[in-house]
């Protein structure tokens, strides 16, 4: 490489820039603006300061969509990778059938969420639901899911578990089938029983995709719209709004531009803390 | 593990793996068989199974609905903003895969950074401004939007497809007089036609599967897409279930069909570049 700065790759670099400028970094920096200052969508109001985000500090809604985003990504990524490792531990078997079941497990994941949503407020719809007939048949009574807080919870946490453990299955199982075939030789010979192996060599090799995939997870989780709002829409009375749907109904229903602008960037800064985390990790393993 | 176990090790885990992948399709299955049930059969019906199977609902959704009007501009969205994406992720990812400075290197860093961010806060400031140019209920505006957005792992897969092309053929044309375009453009480029296609049919799904930036941009009927036109059926047809589970199930299709061609390309879970944000 030359020393002297190169503009040619700048040149193939241009389209793309301008898009994400145009897209991401023009609205970021004017995002930032708007968090500053009071305002509606039709006109920017005065200079705040903090305000706005002091203001977040003693907003009760603030807190719990807090506390509702951090509790969501940590049962999302609990969730998928059990069933994400558990089943990718499964699909490395010898397995007759394996590419029409590999499309099988990702199905959840790759229907469009309005279709999953569709699919899922059926199977909880009444007392006669796919799922309430489950519950009678081991002698529970008919629970309605969406009118209870807890319940309406637990639905898009699980919901949330099913269209997107598959991500996490596939690349558990593309992490399994890249271990040494001779670590685990090594250990038969040594005697250790299945599970000893499980413990003292999968578990092992898998550790740094685990710690990625897990970062990742939680950051997705954190950006997640579809998921509650079209369950549930954030209700019953906010029970399920996340840091996102709070932004989106206080920028779009109650027209309050710059709460609406804090609540993002604060979610904006905690993203961005876990993607550097990320890419730390990512750069030292090489 | 091992090749040559005994056969009823593998039927029994054949039985597990079916069962599994029953019991975690089964909103899926529901969602199809329901489809081909009137909703009066399913609300009445004791059985999960549809006794005779009927077109109603499809007919009413085609017929009766502006489904079919919904479909046109989500093609026609997610058609235009992969044309942007691909273009744009071509030369960026050309340029990624040749050049490894630090602006270049520093640029793919962002483009990582820009799949983690939040959408939410670059909608704010494009809703307004857009808004003051006319462009809500455009498909314009969603159409860039998504351009920009599905650039990050557009652009990784460009990539790596790309590092897969001897740079010794970029440089042969170079001695022959072509400048970079040319090379890329008549050698790298032409050679890639798998990968262009695989990257452009997750630009297509990415685009055709999307809710949230579509339901702030587009309000109107008339230019609606099928994720926002079958949101809003949830809301007038509540309890049509007939009806709704025929939208889902039509809604469905195009994406399925379409990543049974791409599936082989999602093997190793891309950890760099998922596909979905």
């Amino acid at each position: 490489m030359r020393p002297r700065l190169d503009l040619l790759p700048l040149a193939f670099l241009l389209p793309s820039i301008l898009l994400i400028g145009l897209v991401i970094l023009w609205p970021l920096i004017t995002g930032f603006d708007y968090s500053l200052h009071a305002g509606t969508m039709l006109k920017q109001g005065r200079f705040l300061g903090a305000g706005n985000y002091t203001t977040l500090l003693g907003n009760e809604d603030f807190w719990h969509a807090l506390r509702f985003s951090v509790i969501f990504a940590i049962t999302n990524v609990a969730g998928c990778y059990l069933l994400g490792l558990g089943i990718a531990l499964l699909m490395n078997a010898d397995i007759p059938g394996r590419p029409f079941f590999r499309v099988a497990f990702l199905l959840p994941w790759i229907i469009p969420s309005i279709v999953s949503v569709v699919s899922w407020r059926w199977m909880i719809a009444d007392a006669h639901a796919p799922v309430n007939l489950l519950l009678k048949l081991v002698g529970i009574n008919p629970i309605y899911f969406l009118s209870s807080d807890i319940w309406a919870q637990v639905v898009v946490f699980a919901v949330k578990i099913w269209r997107s453990f598959p991500f996490m299955m596939l690349s558990l199982l593309a992490g399994l089938q890249g271990i040494d075939k001779t670590l685990y030789e090594a250990t038969a010979i040594d005697g250790a029983t299945r599970w000893q192996a499980f413990i003292y060599v999968t578990m092992p090799q898998l550790k740094n995709v685990s710690i990625v995939l897990c970062i990742l997870m939680t950051i997705w989780t954190i950006n997640d719209f579809e998921t509650p709002f079209l369950i549930t829409g954030g209700g019953p009375s906010y029970a399920t709004e996340n840091l996102i749907l709070m932004a989106f109904r206080y920028v779009f229903q109650r027209n309050n531009v710059g709460i609406g602008s804090a609540v993002s960037f604060v979610t904006f800064l905690i993203l961005t803390a876990l993607a550097i985390a990320l890419l730390r990790l990512q750069r030292d393993r090489g | 593990m091992m090749a040559g176990q005994p056969r009823p090790r593998r039927g029994l885990r054949l039985l597990a793996v079916s069962a599994i992948a029953a019991a975690i399709n089964a909103p899926i299955i529901f969602m199809l068989l329901n489809s081909f049930r009137s909703t009066e059969e399913i609300m009445a019906s004791a059985s999960l199974l549809p006794d005779v199977p009927t077109l109603v609902n499809f007919v009413f959704l085609f017929a009766r609905t502006n489904y079919v009007q919904f479909f046109f501009n989500s093609f026609f969205i997610a058609i235009a903003s992969t044309v942007v994406t691909v273009i744009a992720a071509a030369l960026a990812g050309y340029a990624m895969s040749r050049w490894q400075g630090r602006l270049v290197g520093g640029y793919a860093r962002m483009l990582l950074m820009v799949q983690m961010f939040p959408i939410i806060l670059a909608l704010i400031p494009l809703f307004i401004i857009f808004r003051v140019l006319g462009m809500i209920n455009s498909p314009f505006s969603v159409i860039i939007i998504y351009g920009a957005v599905h650039l990050p792992f557009a652009t990784w897969m460009f990539r790596s497809f790309f590092d897969s092309i001897p740079r010794e053929l970029d440089e042969a044309a170079l001695v022959d007089g072509s400048g970079r375009f040319g090379a890329f453009f008549r050698i790298v480029l032409p050679l890639s036609g798998p990968g262009t296609a695989a990257v452009a049919i997750f630009s297509f799904l990415a685009s055709y599967n999307e809710f949230f930036i579509a339901s702030v941009f587009l309000r109107d009927e008339a230019v609606m897409t099928v994720p926002v036109g079958v949101q809003m059926f949830m809301q007038q047809y509540a309890t049509d279930w007939g009806g709704l589970m025929a939208a889902a199930t039509a809604t469905a299709v195009p994406t399925f069909a379409l990543f049974m061609f791409v599936q082989k390309y999602v093997a190793y879970g891309g950890v760099e570049g998922g596909v979905k944000g």
